[in-house]
């Protein structure tokens, strides 16, 4: 489809960018002339000169820096697939700085009339006594929390952060839809928006006399820390209600580009009256909470109890002035859209004059006259729930059927307080680039204020969002909206003291918090490692066995029986080929597949990276970008995966796996490489030690353990050392046939061999040797450390004659050590958990695999 | 009246319960007709920390968490309280009529007037609905008096329901209560304030306890006392007055009251969340009021 279109365009490509405006009135690039605005020459001419060809460059080479900072969107009805990269549409929006300064004194001035807002309605409610605003639009709003009243928040705001959405009226001035004031989300996005476009149209960038975005943020992280109770180093962090929320990307961004732990609820406890982060070393004091996560799902105890995504005890703790929440729990009540009806008046009463700044027309359903309005003219308005929950949408009377809208009228007549009316509204067009041209599209902009020393300061641009087609109702990225960057456009040189770049902006040392990583985190590291080299280890097991079971020389039906069961017990896939039937041994290819690419078969090669994917999403706060990247490489491969395997095994299907070991190589020497050695890459490596060892182990135990005749025992014992790397040295050192003994010595006792048992044992005793612990004044050894000495030993005291020694047709010595060393291990990673991984009483495990762990 | 009121809950966990963090409703609030004198809460096992606050209410709050394992929690709740009689109680024929009570709350623009109307709104377990509004209308003439009225409606749900303990859950719904005809003290209490709330007038839940008085000739049983639900309904001119469909009156002195908000859930005895505990935890509660 896609080459096809291109193609189509190829024909007709023109070799310009020209913007043609459909509609004079609405386009915010035309005067009334119809001539372009000023602010929009250099970037016209621009885009003319750079004609679509060098433009799509752009595109692809934007999308590639967007997918490997991992710059992501859900989607929740998408559950195949949640995760979008973000769009990010690279025509900006341009807003002339005296425009500007316009627009932000009245963003100014609306950020200190909701803060007092905030202040009132929570306190004396003076609001409602002096009948500026009627008692029920407060009382009936589920926003409005009573568990909240008395919170304090240190300084002059209560409000720290707010959010407006805007949108071009059709008299061209700007008109507030929407005020966001519990956990505004978006800022994290327009900033990577502004990294991604300085760096792929720098010239441009860099000749338009943008005004800079880091001020911005600066002023955030210094808000965030004057915040604190405790002035000695005060500890801010992010709270997120994981992964899967909408805009988790944006919640690892921030707590990055800010120096801020990122957290979950399970890694805060309340203890003794204080809000603590469950780290490697115990437990730290949080003093500042920037939260993601809306005020009903912040505290099971007093709000929602249900929540899995709070902390119990946390607005005692906050009432108490012992953790500092920003934005304050239940200041999603300022979001209520019934007081947009009141605005003018409240804004007299609080702030002594009107708001410069004007709001969409509004109607209120619990007003009698309102109602009859509303309901007089239900085909031409928005109808929307005064409180935001799943479920509950707005909808444009307009597009209802008759039915429809009979059913609309009966739930508003039901609860006539819940709803509000609001013109439907043309926004403004800005030119966007599709189809390989610009084409007007409708959009809205959102803003972002953060609290400062005597006022708000206004980030100088925000997130754009742009309607997929030029009539759509609906922007949103929930469905597929596109995103622009926001330049403010100077009419003079910058003042050199705002071009500080954004990366002078960036985070402070973190050295001392190293210690300090969430315990959740380091979990999802080790277990990274562990996912990532169970899956390799697969990979090179399934790879061996498919050249031998395809190679130039037949091998026996027992040989084939012993590689396949191997399999079946390397990857715990049981039943699979344990005990099969002949017929399954002679035609294993179908098995073979499910092995590699089945997603629900737990302990598939698919469903290790899958694991994998989600530790990394997990601990993406601390993955490098070139990390990121080859993680991206990973999940390309296996998404091509299917594709290559799809003509069954046929032909050469260990190529088709080719890429994925290497990806997951590069993925283990970055590691190895690029990562700082902190605790978070040490316990990284403990996991894939251990599994690296817990494998090695067990295909050793598989392919030599059991006698075989001596033509299969060739091959059984070339499987072992292709399968673990060691066929070329083997060669090079021996030159000779291959024997047991020697097999045995390059890979379980030699040290200088890196994929050999005991290379493995000596690393993760070292690691151990470094981990945390409480000083103890007693000698003896840790049981971890005990452990490892353990199976450590086991394996140096080993003599190779004793492990070949045969009984009844198998090497009983060799088993018995392998068995031993493989307890050690099973039992060292158990007591590194219990140690020093978090443990959620009531949670769900990490990633459900749970046979591996009988294994 | 002074009472001393000792109030005894007691979770059993059939498995530990490593720590926990709750948040009771069990000290006695102080009100026009009651000063609470001297409370005390003793948690066992000790709690790691607790704290207490006036909550949006009025009421008080206590929070506490314990921090050690256990597989049995005892709350000990006592309080020393002096308690009248409701001023009203003299004549209930007197006051407003429904209609002016009415035309008040309409146009009125006193601040406590304009604060009451929260308690015409729906909260999470009443919501209004016909049905409640066809129930108590007959009740409410407009030249009737307004407490006169509420009194009537207090009287047809004593008599038309049946007091039964087994009836109902906490989150019995209202109109299982009305088709049924039976409940508990806080089913009746929530009948009665859906029913003002639905004709406009605004009503709030108050939890407390009920002093009761042995058959003649017995001992009082330590222990037999119970908390109790009754509502109280506000007049645009006399304020608010407590009734008791329960018992069929108005609250007595002997009417103890511990906290009020919009519905049961506002003021639930005791919640919070627990982190193990197994299945099922069995819950005893004893009450015990006796005058001091």
């Amino acid at each position: 489809m896609q080459s096809q279109s291109a193609s189509q365009f190829q024909l007709v490509e023109p070799s310009e960018l020209t913007y043609q405006h459909s509609d004079t009135a609405r386009d915010e690039v035309f005067d009334a002339d119809g001539n372009p605005k000023p602010h929009w020459d250099k970037l016209l001419g621009s885009l003319k000169t750079m004609g679509p060809r060098a433009f799509n460059d752009r595109i692809t080479k934007a999308r590639r820096i967007l997918r490997d900072d991992g710059a992501t969107y859900n989607i929740y009805s998408n559950k195949a697939s949640p995760s979008h990269t973000w769009g990010l549409d690279l025509v900006p929006s341009l807003i002339s700085s005296e425009e500007w300064a316009q627009i932000e004194a009245g963003l100014l001035e609306r950020a200190e009339l909701f803060n007092l807002m905030l202040r009132d309605l929570y306190g004396p409610r003076d609001l409602i006594r002096q009948r500026v605003i009627p008692p029920e639009a407060l009382f009936c709003h589920q926003g409005f929390l009573r568990a909240c009243q008395g919170i304090q928040v240190p300084g002059e705001h209560e409000l720290i952060l707010h959010a407006v959405d805007l949108m071009r009226g059709e008299d061209g001035e700007m008109c507030v839809l929407t005020d966001r004031t519990q956990s505004p989300s978006g800022a994290g996005y327009a900033l990577e928006n502004r990294t991604v476009m300085s760096r792929v149209l720098p010239s441009l960038f860099r000749n338009s006399q943008v005004h800079r975005l880091a001020s911005f943020f600066q002023q955030m992280r210094a808000k965030l820390t004057s915040l604190s109770p405790n002035q000695d180093q005060p500890r801010v962090v992010v709270l997120t209600p994981g992964a899967h929320n909408e805009t988790y990307f944006e919640h690892a961004y921030f707590a990055n580009y800010l120096g801020f732990h990122l957290v979950q609820s399970g890694d805060l406890v309340v203890r003794n009256g204080y809000v603590w982060m469950k780290a490697l070393d115990g437990l730290s004091r949080v003093d500042v909470i920037l939260r993601r996560v809306d005020d009903l799902f912040c505290d099971p105890v007093e709000l929602r109890s249900d929540s899995q995504l709070g902390v119990a005890n946390l607005l005692e703790v906050a009432r108490a002035g012992r953790v500092v929440i920003a934005n304050p729990l239940g200041s999603g009540l300022l979001e209520n859209p019934i007081f947009l009806k009141y605005l003018p008046e409240i804004s007299k009463e609080l702030l002594g004059r009107e708001l410069r700044l004007k709001s969409v027309e509004n109607w209120w359903c619990g007003d009698p006259k309102d109602l009859q309005y509303v309901l007089a003219h239900l085909d031409s308005l928005v109808i929307k729930p005064i409180f935001r929950a799943p479920g509950r949408t707005s909808v444009y009377g307009g597009t209802l059927t008759k039915e429809e809208l009979g059913e609309l009228r009966q739930r508003i007549l039901q609860r006539p307080m819940q709803y509000v009316a609001q013109p439907s509204l043309e926004a403004g067009l800005l030119p966007s680039y599709c189809h390989q041209q610009l084409a007007p599209r409708p959009s809205i902009l959102r803003s972002f204020a953060v609290a400062g020393s005597g006022s708000y300061t206004v980030m100088p641009g925000g997130l754009t969002r742009v309607g997929v087609e030029e009539s759509s109702f609906v922007i949103s990225n929930q469905v597929g909206s596109q995103s622009k960057d926001t330049w403010i456009i100077s009419s003079e040189p910058m003042d050199p003291a705002y071009q500080t770049d954004i990366s002078d902006a960036a985070a402070p040392t973190r050295d001392a918090d190293l210690i300090s990583l969430p315990s959740r985190v380091v979990e999802n590291l080790f277990w990274m490692g562990r996912y990532a080299e169970r899956a390799e280890a697969s990979l090179r097991l399934l790879r061996t066995v498919f050249m031998m079971l395809n190679g130039e020389e037949p091998i026996s039906r027992a040989c084939q029986r012993q590689l396949l069961e191997t399999v079946t017990s390397v990857t715990a896939t049981r039943p699979g080929f344990l005990n099969a039937s002949e017929e399954l041994i002679a035609n294993p290819d179908e098995q073979l597949l499910r092995v590699v690419e089945d997603a629900d078969l737990s302990g598939s090669v698919r469903s290790n990276l899958n694991a994998m994917l989600y530790c990394a999403d997990e601990s993406k706060e601390l993955l490098s970008s070139d990390t990121l990247r080859v993680i991206n490489d990973v999940r390309d491969a296996l998404s091509e995966l299917e594709a290559s395997l799809s003509g069954g095994l046929a032909a050469a299907p260990e190529e088709a796996l080719d890429p994925l070991v290497t990806a997951l190589m590069a993925l283990s020497g970055l590691a190895h490489e690029s990562m700082v050695r902190d605790f978070g890459w040490r316990f990284m490596d403990i996991g894939r030690r251990l599994e690296r060892s817990l494998q090695t182990t067990n295909i050793i135990n598989n392919l030599v353990v059991p006698e075989a005749a001596p033509a299969d025992q060739h091959i059984l014992l070339e499987s072992l050392l292709l399968s673990v790397e060691g066929l070329i040295s083997y060669r090079r050192r021996y030159r000779a046939r291959i024997g047991v003994q020697s097999t045995l010595d390059l890979v379980m006792m030699d040290t200088t061999n890196p994929r050999s048992l005991l290379h493995q044992l000596e690393r993760l005793h070292q690691h151990i040797d470094k981990l945390p612990r409480a000083p103890e004044a007693r000698h003896e050894l840790s049981p971890e450390e005990r452990t490892i000495l353990q199976a450590e030993t086991q394996v140096k005291l080993s003599l190779l004659t004793e492990l070949n020694a045969r009984e009844d047709g198998q090497r009983t010595q060799l088993q018995q050590t392998l068995a031993n060393v493989s307890q050690a291990l099973g039992g060292l990673s158990e007591l590194i958990s219990d140690k020093y991984f978090n443990h959620r009483e009531t949670s769900r495990q990490l990633v459900s695999n749970s046979n591996w762990e009988n294994n | 009246m002074r009472y001393r009121v000792k109030h005894i809950t007691e979770y059993l966990y059939s498995d530990s319960v490593s720590h926990c963090y709750n948040l009771a409703h069990m000290i006695p609030r102080s009100s026009l007709r009651q000063t609470c004198l001297h409370s005390d809460v003793k948690i066992s096992p000790m709690a790691a920390h607790s704290s207490r606050r006036e909550d949006y209410f009025g009421n008080q709050a206590y929070h506490f968490e314990i921090q050690r394992p256990h597989k049995k929690l005892v709350i000990t709740a006592t309080s020393d309280v002096e308690t009248q009689e409701q001023s009203a109680s003299v004549d209930l024929d007197l006051g407003i009529t429904c209609a002016e009570a009415r035309e008040q709350l309409a146009q009125s623009t006193r601040p406590d007037l304009l604060l009451s109307k929260e308690f015409i709104l729906d909260s999470s377990m009443i919501r209004v609905n016909d049905e409640l509004r066809d129930f108590a209308t007959p009740s409410f003439e407009d030249d009737r008096p307004l407490l006169s009225a509420t009194m009537e409606l207090t009287r047809r749900i004593f008599k038309e329901f049946t007091y039964c303990p087994e009836s109902t859950t906490i989150a019995t719904p209202l109109a299982d209560v009305l088709k049924n005809r039976k409940g508990v003290c806080q089913d009746f209490a929530h009948l009665q304030i859906g029913c003002l709330r639905a004709l406009g007038f605004p009503a709030k839940y108050v939890s407390g306890y009920l002093e009761t008085l042995p058959p003649p000739g017995k001992e009082k049983l330590v222990g037999a006392d119970a908390s109790h639900a009754w509502l109280s309904v506000y007049s645009p001119t006399e304020g608010w007055f407590e009734f008791d469909p329960t018992n069929n009156c108005l609250a007595s002195e002997q009417h103890i009251i511990t906290a009020w908000g919009r519905d049961f859930y506002d003021v639930t005895p005791l919640k919070g969340v627990i982190f193990g505990g197994g299945e099922s935890p069995v819950l005893n509660v004893s009450v015990d009021v006796a005058r001091v």
